[in-house]
């Protein structure tokens, strides 16, 4: 569609050079005709006495002309190609006093020329006051073909003296045809430009369409994402439930039914109940096993794999990356031994709080200072966002809370130029918590 | 190894500006240079003129010895009357001479439309060259808005001639050249009558003078100098039309034509100095006016003026389209300045030089004797005052048409077909509203 108004434009600039070269030559063979006439029928002495200026003779008429035609169409031409700015403007600028030279060397009889310039600099419309030079360009063009020699002492012979050679009925005729080949030359102007206005127009609604489409595929795509998200959740909690069938259900299923042959046994034979319990104590224990492996599964798969200051970075780098928001480190020290769980409630208060930060405070600068001393570790993760003088902790920050307690931390937050979340944990309990979680 | 090849390249590339540089100074050193003249065959003045171009031949020659490499061309034969369009034609070629004569009717044209060369800074320039060396007539009729756009070349008075046997056979003495419309009336008045009695007049004061000469002699520019206005309600006109209106009244409404002229039965005429120089001596005289014995006066003084003629000048002028405007301004000085060349235009034409020393010389002396048995009334001495005092006539653009217009009205006036009174506030008021466009 596109493609197809685009050479439609370039025939009708095309044809708008043909059609003024046409006119350029039949002007100056027009004029060098009536010189030759003028000195053939010996009245070359009555012809001067009208005119204003020596005129040139009909070789350089034709020579002029044509030349600075050629030269106009191929300046065009390059200007339409160039790339680089300057240089085009530069083209332009020699298109114009080419133009000048043109109409100049035809006596100022036409000023259609002037239209030829101002359609190469409509070719290559780029804003930013285009219009203006256009403006100021053909202003000063026509300035100049409409006889206003005393600003530019240029003498000419205007076209009406060199119809005075001729008789009435001719004078009439031939001013009608001028006045044609003018009009003609607007008409297949005004064409063009309304070629190129509505080639623009078509790429507006092009546009427009295509942003349409955007936000329609934006909005499908969101619902997608709460649909997976929902659909994601379920087979969690299917996974769950499996899971707890599998492991606590089968351990559980085992146990029960083992202290049932053990209440049987115990008075009976209670060295075999010993032997029972032995065994249930046995099934228990590789429930737990069971179970601490099925929970190992719902950890962030980086912690898993790596250390855990390479996950955070990793999940910084993601989101920096996936929201364009600029995070930075500020680690002060970190400890080595972290157990797991704390781990990954200071990860997942880390990924909360980068969300919170992008989603609600609309930062793009985030600093997350780790640090620590006395056994208690701290990390403050500051942004440049909007803040929140009255901050109403959602499901994210009294679930972020919640298990920060478990751990026995505490969390902070308040606004000072962005918004800060301050989380602290105790770090020596770290074997007898393990102990005590575990067991 | 790049490096080396640019550098390799700037050298060649210096070398081969070098030699085109030179081969082009070679070339313009050695090259023939060719100027081209524009001119007519024979006299500006209407009289007949021998040797044509003996004058310009002997110009181009010494230019020429002068200047080694230069070649001065023109095209011989075209008549005085055809010159104008041939110009103009050769103008609208893009072809016209380098130098060329300027008619006193295309001079106006060619210097308003910017084809003729403004020589101001030629002028400047060149110490060897002094405007004041020309009468200032000749010199100002080459001038275009106070600008000079051609050299006069030579000049024609206006005398009057007078039939020295009719004023002896009257028993009239030959007027002074200070001598004024009074004494000019009375010897009309006395000359004029009826001869032989048939009761028709057959001798007469004056034949083709002119309310235009008259109104120079009264010392009146009939137009201000940009040609916008005229002045023909002034006092001075009044009193040139009364006192045309007087000499007609004479006549007693007769038309003195030529042949009462030639005859020898009119007592005055105006006469071209070329036409005097021409009849006066040797081989022209018995051709013509061999009835009786001749001479020429300056004009008869006005009421308010002195002896004022028009003083009409052929400038030469230069293209402004020429490549070569130094060679040319040197040809323009050899055909108008030159000392050389005034005295052969003293000497071979009929015309007069344009430079006072020339005048002045004691050749011209000699050649205004004429001959020792012959009492010339005019010295060079004469000559020279007249060209100093003479005017140079209008000749602004529609100049002609304005005079060609008052012509008619005044001649009118003068033989009372329109009545005198506010006629000539009128005939002003019609002018001005003509040079107004």
């Amino acid at each position: 569609m596109k493609r197809r108004d685009f050479t439609m434009i370039s025939a009708m600039l095309r044809l708008l050079y043909v059609y003024n070269a046409f006119v350029v030559m039949s002007l100056a063979i027009f004029m060098c005709i009536t010189q030759r006439k003028i000195i053939q029928s010996m009245t070359a002495r009555s012809f001067l006495e009208n005119i204003s200026a020596p005129p040139a003779s009909s070789t350089e008429i034709l020579l002029w002309s044509a030349t600075s035609f050629i030269v106009l169409s191929s300046l065009g031409k390059f200007y339409r190609r160039a790339e680089r700015k300057d240089i085009r403007n530069m083209l332009f600028a020699s298109e114009i006093i080419v133009c000048m030279i043109l109409m100049h060397s035809l006596n100022l009889v036409y000023d259609g020329v002037v239209l030829l310039v101002a359609a190469d600099l409509m070719y290559r419309y780029e804003g930013n006051y285009r219009e203006y030079i256009l403006l100021a360009a053909m202003l000063g063009l026509y300035f100049m073909a409409n006889y206003n020699l005393a600003i530019f002492q240029l003498k000419v012979i205007r076209f009406d003296e060199y119809l005075s050679y001729y008789n009435s009925s001719m004078q009439t005729c031939l001013a009608a045809v001028k006045n044609i080949f003018s009009s003609l030359n607007v008409v297949i102007f005004v064409f063009y430009m309304v070629m190129i206005v509505k080639n623009r127009h078509e790429e507006k609604e092009r546009i427009r369409l295509l942003n349409e489409q955007l936000a329609d595929a934006n909005e499908k795509l969101r619902l997608y994402a709460i649909e997976s998200e929902q659909m994601a959740e379920i087979r969690e909690r299917n996974r769950l439930a499996r899971e707890i069938h599998d492991t606590l259900g089968h351990a559980l299923t085992g146990i029960a039914a083992g202290l049932d042959a053990c209440t049987m046994l115990i008075d009976s034979a209670p060295e075999y109940a010993k032997q029972q319990l032995i065994r249930i104590r046995e099934t228990a224990r590789r429930g737990i096993v069971d179970v601490r492996r099925s929970i190992k599964k719902l950890r962030p798969d980086d912690l898993e794999k790596l250390s855990f200051k390479d996950a955070i970075m990793n999940m910084t780098t993601g989101f920096a990356a996936s929201s364009g928001v600029d995070v930075s480190f500020t680690i002060v020290g970190l400890p080595k031994e972290l157990r797991e769980d704390q781990q990954e409630v200071l990860y997942r208060v880390m990924q909360e709080s980068l969300t919170n930060a992008y989603r609600h405070g609309g930062a793009s600068r985030v600093n997350i200072s780790i640090g620590g001393g006395d056994g208690r570790l701290r990390i403050v993760i500051a942004d440049n966002g909007r803040g929140c003088d009255d901050v109403k902790p959602g499901f994210g920050l009294r679930h972020m809370r919640e298990r920060l307690e478990l751990l026995h931390g505490t969390l902070n937050y308040w606004s000072d130029e962005g918004f800060i979340v301050e989380v602290e944990i105790p770090l020596n309990r770290e074997v007898h918590d393990d102990k005590d979680t575990d067991s | 190894m790049i490096e080396k090849f640019r550098r390799l390249r700037l050298v060649w590339f210096v070398a081969i500006v070098l030699t085109v540089g030179l081969m082009v100074a070679d070339y313009r050193a050695n090259k023939v240079i060719e100027l081209r003249l524009g001119l007519f065959a024979g006299s500006n003045w209407n009289v007949p003129q021998g040797e044509t171009y003996i004058i310009i031949d002997e110009v181009i020659e010494r230019f020429e010895a002068e200047h080694p490499n230069v070649r001065v061309k023109y095209v011989s034969g075209i008549k005085r009357e055809d010159y104008s369009e041939w110009l103009a034609e050769q103008f609208l070629d893009d072809a016209e001479p380098d130098i060329f004569f300027v008619p006193a009717e295309d001079f106006n044209m060619y210097s308003s439309m910017g084809a003729l060369m403004d020589l101001t800074r030629f002028l400047l320039l060149d110490g060897t060259f002094d405007p004041t060396d020309y009468y200032p007539a000749a010199y100002r009729y080459g001038l275009f808005e106070d600008k000079p756009y051609a050299l006069p070349r030579e000049s024609v008075l206006t005398f009057m001639f007078v039939n020295k046997s009719l004023l002896a056979r009257e028993g009239i003495a030959m007027p002074s050249n200070d001598w004024t419309w009074t004494e000019f009336l009375d010897i009309c008045r006395r000359v004029t009558r009826d001869t032989d009695g048939d009761g028709q007049l057959d001798q007469f004061g004056c034949y083709d003078y002119s309310w235009k000469q008259a109104v120079i002699s009264n010392g009146l520019n009939l137009f201000r100098e940009d040609g916008k206005a005229s002045y023909f309600a002034s006092a001075r006109m009044e009193e040139t039309v009364k006192f045309m209106m007087e000499l007609r009244s004479i006549h007693r409404n007769y038309e003195v034509s030529p042949k009462d002229f030639d005859m020898g039965r009119v007592a005055f005429r105006p006469f071209s100095f070329a036409e005097y120089r021409t009849y006066k001596p040797y081989p022209w005289r018995i051709k013509k006016y061999t009835l009786f014995d001749w001479d020429c006066l300056k004009m008869p003084a006005g009421v308010s003026n002195g002896n004022t003629s028009t003083l009409d000048t052929l400038l030469v002028g230069m293209s402004a389209r020429t490549n070569e405007p130094e060679l040319a301004w040197s040809l323009l000085k050899a055909l108008c300045y030159d000392k050389t060349t005034q005295e052969m235009i003293l000497r071979k034409s009929q015309a007069l030089p344009t430079r006072r020393d020339v005048v002045l010389s004691t050749e011209a002396q000699e050649i205004f004797q004429w001959n020792s048995t012959d009492n010339a009334a005019m010295t060079s001495t004469d000559i020279s005052a007249a060209m100093d005092e003479a005017v140079m006539p209008p000749k602004f653009k529609g100049c002609a048409d304005a005079m060609l217009y008052a012509d008619s009205e005044i001649t009118k006036i003068i033989s009372g077909v329109i009545s005198f009174s506010n006629a000539l506030n009128r005939l002003q008021k019609e002018i001005n509203a003509r040079l107004q466009y």
